[in-house]
């Protein structure tokens, strides 16, 4: 035994019959027969939960790629419609613009109209128009 | 990438040795149970119960040694989770009765009642004396297994050599030790 593991040399005696006394002692027998038949048992009573089984099919490379290839088509796919109703929704914002440009216009037209018919209905005949 | 050579792969521990394990290490398992428990049946309880749990971890464990340091590990932590959860009484150094004559140091009388007095001791000290005097482990290796200070081990030891021998000497008498 160590020096710095006992207190002194007179301890020595004393180690001897501690290690006969806590010397290994034999398994009981057929230990590891019963150690066996518990784990055959075990095995035997553990159904695979269905998490288990996902997790198992999952973990096929086939299984991955594929949720891999699916995966990056919806995000694709995502993608590209999220642009269409990008572009659709400045269309119609477009149309609402121009729709009310050409209200001002007509408006604006229409004031002009009334202008000149107002000028026109105003100024006397010239006689040379009337010979 | 470099290949892996034969040496620094980490041998592949089939389910087929497993059975070889068990009788190879069962005797350490069942004799750490065994002194630490004092009862039998209960130690080999336990220690079917530390191999069922080898098996579930032998793909981590990555050489002999590594299964052996957690068989030990293992072993120890489950006398101590065993032992709270039962609530076992402890042999009281007192009660003791006295012996009717001294006794020479390989009578099977002393070691007897040597391992009552080992059983009686606290947990951790006991595995402490556990693992040194059956596994002959060295304090670190022991402060290793234990996840305890060297000097808390180291304490243990002396400690408790000096109460077994203070009680061996006031029960049985001054033999040689």
């Amino acid at each position: 035994m160590n020096k710095n593991m006992t207190p002194d040399n007179d301890t020595n005696p004393m180690d001897e019959i501690l290690k006969r006394t806590l010397q290994r002692q034999e398994a009981p027998d057929g230990f590891a027969d019963r150690v066996l038949a518990r784990l055959s048992e075990r095995r035997s009573s553990q159904k695979p939960s269905l998490r288990d089984s996902w997790l198992r099919f999952l973990a096929q490379p086939l299984v991955r790629w594929a949720a891999l290839a699916a995966f990056a088509t919806a995000m694709i796919l995502s993608g590209h419609l999220h642009n269409l109703r990008r572009e659709r929704a400045e269309g119609e914002a477009a149309k609402q613009r121009l729709m009310l440009a050409l209200r001002i216009a007509g408006s604006k037209l229409q004031l002009a109209k009334s202008r000149v018919n107002e000028i026109n209905a105003g100024q006397p005949e010239r006689p040379e128009e009337r010979e | 990438m470099a290949e892996r050579t034969s040496a620094d792969r980490p041998p592949d521990i089939a389910q087929s040795d497993f059975a070889e394990i068990v009788r190879l290490h069962q005797s350490m398992v069942f004799s750490i149970a065994q002194h630490f428990l004092a009862d039998r049946l209960a130690a080999e309880e336990l220690a079917q119960d530390v191999f069922l749990q080898l098996h579930a971890n032998l793909p981590t464990l990555k050489s002999e040694a590594h299964v052996t340091f957690w068989l030990r590990k293992v072993t120890a932590h489950r006398c101590i989770d065993y032992k709270r959860r039962r609530k076992l009484p402890q042999v009281s150094l007192d009660d003791a009765p006295e012996p009717v004559a001294p006794t020479q140091s390989a009578d099977p009388f002393l070691a007897r009642r040597l391992r009552r007095f080992v059983a009686s001791l606290p947990e951790k000290p006991r595995l402490v004396m556990i693992l040194r005097y059956q596994e002959d482990m060295g304090a670190e290796d022991i402060a290793a297994v234990l996840a305890m200070p060297l000097a808390t081990v180291k304490s243990y030891l002396q400690r408790s050599l000096a109460i077994l021998r203070e009680k061996v000497t006031r029960t049985i008498g001054k033999v040689t030790i």
